[in-house]
């Protein structure tokens, strides 16, 4: 089905609020990110929701990966 | 890994510490989040087959749209388990495509057939209403971070869904007649399943990795007690009749069965005059319910059909 990829998604209630990370989907384009998290986190009527892949995001202050559970490889060693 | 070992980790999230990361882990934790969150998983997606079963028979569109929000809800709570499970390391091609229905390990009231609107409501009222009563527990206690987060959306959606079985089973009740009779047969048999659903009494179960490292807070009879005191009140204001009663002077529901006891999945009966031993609830868990097979089908059909299309 295409190469599946994570986005994080990010929503936020109302204008003025931050926006939070409510969870994440894998899908095989950016556009089909966008509509699986829009229909998967149906649960408020957001304001604002947004995706980035996952690995766009970079930790500055820890070892571990931010989103990733598992631990960056050079950070441990 | 290995950053504590499990005492020094039990002793941590029993302070109140929270578990981040896989760095944070002890193998024996993991393990026991692992298998936590398979139960978890499997039992938000095999939930799906088994409403959408008896959503076809839903008395009108509007009702069918309510029902199919609740089965696309549920989808996504899977998912929310799942994605947990991938982050770990646990493959869910394997676990949705490789193994063996028999290994899902959802309850087994989600391998029985729902095969009507009063079925699908109770269902509702009484299954859902245990899934907040063991993920809502999650949710308050767990020492895992991501897990704690994922399950906001979850128990706000579950709420809808629980009012949705209590607001239609209130409407069927007073309407009297077949509709009444339709609920009360279906409580007959979900409500000894609702009972099991919790597992073994704590007497018999002498150790809990799932309570040592936090992952829950409280026990199986404890998480019971807290559903039969939400469902047998229900069936009471109904005046439908369940097999349990307060007890005034405990203040605890008692059930009026031997329980465990043994059940017969061709006739949706429990046969009340057959106790049994939890060896034996075990052996029919195992031998899996009449749906497990055809559910799990369902859930995988089409993927492999559309895999074909796209690559062509
Ligand atoms: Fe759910
Ligand atoms: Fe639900």
């Amino acid at each position: 089905m295409g190469k599946l990829q994570l986005y994080e998604v990010f929503a936020r209630r109302q204008r003025a609020d931050r926006f939070e990370h409510i969870g994440c989907v894998e899908a095989p384009s950016s556009d089909l990110g966008r509509v699986y998290a829009w229909q998967t986190y149906d649960e408020a009527k957001w304001f604002e929701m947004i995706v980035a892949p996952r690995d766009a995001f970079h930790c500055v202050n820890r070892a571990e990966q931010p989103f990733t559970l598992h631990p960056s490889e050079e950070a441990l060693t | 890994m290995a950053r504590f070992t499990d005492e020094e980790l039990m002793r941590k999230v029993q302070e109140g510490f929270i578990v981040e990361s896989e760095a944070d882990m002890t193998e024996t934790y993991k393990k026991a989040l692992i298998g936590q969150l398979t139960v978890q998983g499997d039992t938000e997606l095999m939930s799906a087959p088994a409403y959408f079963m008896a959503a076809k028979d839903a008395p009108s569109t509007n009702t069918m749209v309510s029902a199919t929000a609740i089965i696309q809800d549920e989808l996504g709570h899977a998912n929310i388990a799942y994605r947990l499970l991938e982050d770990l390391g646990v493959s869910r091609d394997e676990l949705l495509y490789e193994r063996p229905p028999a290994r899902f390990k959802n309850p087994y009231g989600f391998d029985q057939p729902l095969v009507n609107w009063a079925e699908l409501v109770t269902a509702n009222g009484l299954y859902d209403r245990a899934g907040i009563t063991l993920l809502g527990d999650v949710h308050r206690h767990t020492s895992y971070g991501p897990l704690k987060r994922g399950l906001v959306k979850v128990g706000m959606e579950e709420n809808f869904h629980l009012r949705h079985g209590e607001v239609w089973m209130r409407r069927l009740c007073e309407a009297g007649g077949e509709a009444r009779d339709m609920v009360q047969h279906a409580v007959d048999w979900m409500f000894p399943m609702g009972v099991e659903w919790f597992g073994m009494p704590d007497e018999k179960k002498h150790h809990n990795a799932q309570l040592d490292f936090k992952l829950k807070g409280m026990t199986n009879d404890q998480l019971r007690q807290t559903w039969l005191k939400a469902v047998v009140p229900l069936c009471d204001e109904l005046a439908i009749d369940v097999p349990a009663h307060m007890n005034p002077d405990t203040e605890q529901i008692e059930l009026e069965f031997e329980f465990p006891v043994q059940y017969d999945p061709g006739a949706k009966r429990w046969l009340f005059d057959e106790p049994i031993t939890w060896d034996q609830v075990w052996d029919r868990w195992r031998a899996r319910g009449p749906m497990n097979e055809e559910f799990v089908e369902s859930v995988r059909r089409s993927r492999l059909s559309v895999e074909k299309m796209l690559a062509a």
